[in-house]
């Protein structure tokens, strides 16, 4: 079902560990500036298929197409470069760094300078910096982390912790946007604020996929795909995946 | 800061390291100038652990190219000294990269392994191959650094060559590390798969920093065989990359300036320490120890700590 708006195509990908079928011929795609949720329950493989998308482990069978190319032998920072930026559901900030450091490195795959340069503060370098404090500025205001710009982000709250993540994210001005369980840890407002958060960025033109099993924070997808046992059983808006009775019985349990 | 307390932080040390040549003994002051040495190798060393977390035991492979590069290019060839300093560098960085390729996907011990390997087998072949290198003989009578007819040829003249050349060397390290390379460097540190995520070709940045720390391991070489004149297998040992690694870890591995500690520590130390006798050396392992185990993170790391406490006061 490969429409010319489709911004990332997963295609009849399979991949097992030992004997254990984890996806089973997967197929899937997320529009340009969709919001797009991909849920199911625990062992439905969303990691596995995450971490598939992202390049951190190569597909069996199947393949991976993101803005019209083959990307999946792709290494994960050639991806990263096309633009295609993912979180992790244990928020891997750079711990030692300060928040503000974590936000400029964001820019990373913008910029050029090469080490000598750099060791002689060349005009290019000197500039790079001044666009990375910039970005790194107006990320932290944008995700209300200005208080705690100076501390190392291994020492901020794990829900700040996954806002560095998002922000930094945000700095590298992402085409695709993948978050992993992005509200695990989160209490209920902070699980409302992310909602909030992740649907101005897509109003901004970032399209995103959101992985989680988390009901609440899924319904500010536009569109939904449910997997479950290594397939895709259901794909559709969240109030139709909800009447979904194969959806019912395997995930929502009622 | 005061522009006052400025002046007095940057002032004293200066001054201190320009009147000391004058007042202190020969012989201190060629302590001195292997401290500077062993300072710009240790630097290359530091810099590959602290930021990198790269083990190098095969500093003393590159610093006895640049050695036996001075040696040929100057002595053999006649050629102008930055003709054997630029021969080192370009070899060693080749060798460097040709080498750090394969090895750099190793990581921890195993990493540290393959560079002891690589130090053993220079020490080897520039044992074996002993009608470039001299072997055990060694080559004696390279000519000293003598631009436009003024020859650093004492320990006093050498010092105000080779400590600014390591200061030189120190700053671009600083530069290095507060810029995008340097973010990206402590990043990957940190979460080598977040900073994939961001775009860092981690395995590249990795070889970039041991071509880096080759080519001051060579610098450092070169020095020394226009410095002391006779170049011997025996300086290029692989208990000289230890020592370089020892320095490094004294001084501190996450700030630029530690090594300077370190290698001061390791070059003056223990002459000052043998007008105690025998027990000299016991005395220095001692020391040794002790430092280790009470400043984790070297003297420089100490000292940054102790100053960013101050400040916060």
């Amino acid at each position: 079902m490969e429409t010319a708006d489709t911004f990332l195509q997963v295609a009849k990908v399979s991949h097992s560990f030992g004997g254990l079928h984890v996806l089973r011929g997967v197929d899937f795609s997320v529009p340009a500036g969709s919001l797009t949720g991909l849920i199911g329950p625990n062992g439905a493989g969303k990691s596995t298929l995450f971490n598939i998308i992202s390049g951190f482990l190569l597909p069996q069978r199947g393949t991976v197409r993101f803005d019209g190319r083959d990307i999946t032998r792709e290494q994960v920072q050639t991806r990263t470069r096309a633009g295609l930026i993912r979180t992790f559901q244990t928020p891997k900030v750079f711990g030692k760094l300060t928040v503000r450091e974590n936000l400029m490195i964001g820019c990373y795959r913008h910029l050029a300078s090469g080490v000598v340069g750099n060791m002689v503060r060349s005009s290019r370098s000197r500039a790079e910096m001044e666009l990375m404090q910039a970005q790194a500025a107006e990320a932290g205001e944008r995700f209300g982390l200005s208080a705690v710009m100076e501390r190392p982000a291994g020492q901020v709250t794990a829900g700040m912790q996954r806002l560095v993540e998002l922000a930094r994210g945000y700095v590298s001005r992402p085409r695709l946007l993948m978050l992993d369980e992005p509200s695990s840890g989160l209490n209920s407002t902070e699980i409302g604020q992310l909602r909030e958060l992740l649907q101005r960025l897509n109003r901004e033109g970032i399209t995103i996929l959101l992985v989680s099993h988390d009901m609440q924070l899924v319904d500010v997808a536009t569109r939904v795909h449910v997997l479950c046992f290594g397939s895709i059983i259901a794909s559709g808006a969240m109030a139709q995946i909800k009447q979904d009775e194969r959806v019912r019985q395997a995930y929502l349990g009622v | 800061m005061s522009p006052l307390r400025r002046a007095l932080v940057w002032g004293i040390p200066f001054l201190v390291w320009a009147v000391l040549p004058f007042v202190a003994t020969r012989h201190v002051v060629d302590l001195l100038v292997f401290a500077g040495l062993y300072s710009i190798a240790g630097l290359g060393v530091a810099f590959l652990l602290g930021q990198c977390g790269i083990v190098s035991l095969a500093q003393s492979v590159f610093y006895g190219i640049g050695a036996y590069c001075t040696a040929w290019f100057c002595l053999h060839k006649g050629l102008p000294s930055p003709v054997g300093v630029a021969a080192g560098i370009a070899l060693s960085t080749g060798i460097a990269a040709l080498v750090g390729w394969p090895i750099l996907r190793l990581s921890g011990h195993f990493l540290a392994l393959a560079t002891l390997a690589l130090g053993i087998i220079g020490q080897v072949l520039f044992l074996e191959w002993d009608w470039i290198t001299g072997g055990t003989l060694g080559i004696g009578g390279i000519p000293r650094i003598a631009p436009f007819g003024f020859a650093f040829d004492t320990p006093l003249r050498f010092y105000f060559l080779v400590w600014p050349i390591a200061l030189l060397l120190l700053v671009l390290h600083h530069n290095l590390l507060h810029s995008r390379n340097g973010l990206a460097l402590r990043a990957m540190r940190d979460s080598p798969e977040a900073a994939a995520v961001l775009g860092m070709d981690i395995h590249k940045l990795k070889v970039q920093m041991f071509v880096l720390s080759a080519a001051l391991g060579s610098v450092a070489g070169s020095l020394f065989a226009h410095y002391v004149t006779f170049v011997s297998v025996d300086s290029f040992a692989i208990d000289r990359a230890i020592s370089f690694l020892l320095l490094a870890v004294l001084g501190g591995v996450y700030t630029v300036w530690g090594p300077v500690l370190g290698a001061l520590f390791i070059t003056v130390l223990p002459q000052w320490l043998s007008r105690l006798g025998d027990i000299h050396a016991f005395v220095f392992a001692a020391a040794l120890i002790a430092a280790v185990i009470l400043l984790p993170e070297g003297f420089g790391g100490a000292i940054r700590n102790w100053w960013r406490a101050r400040l916060a006061k």
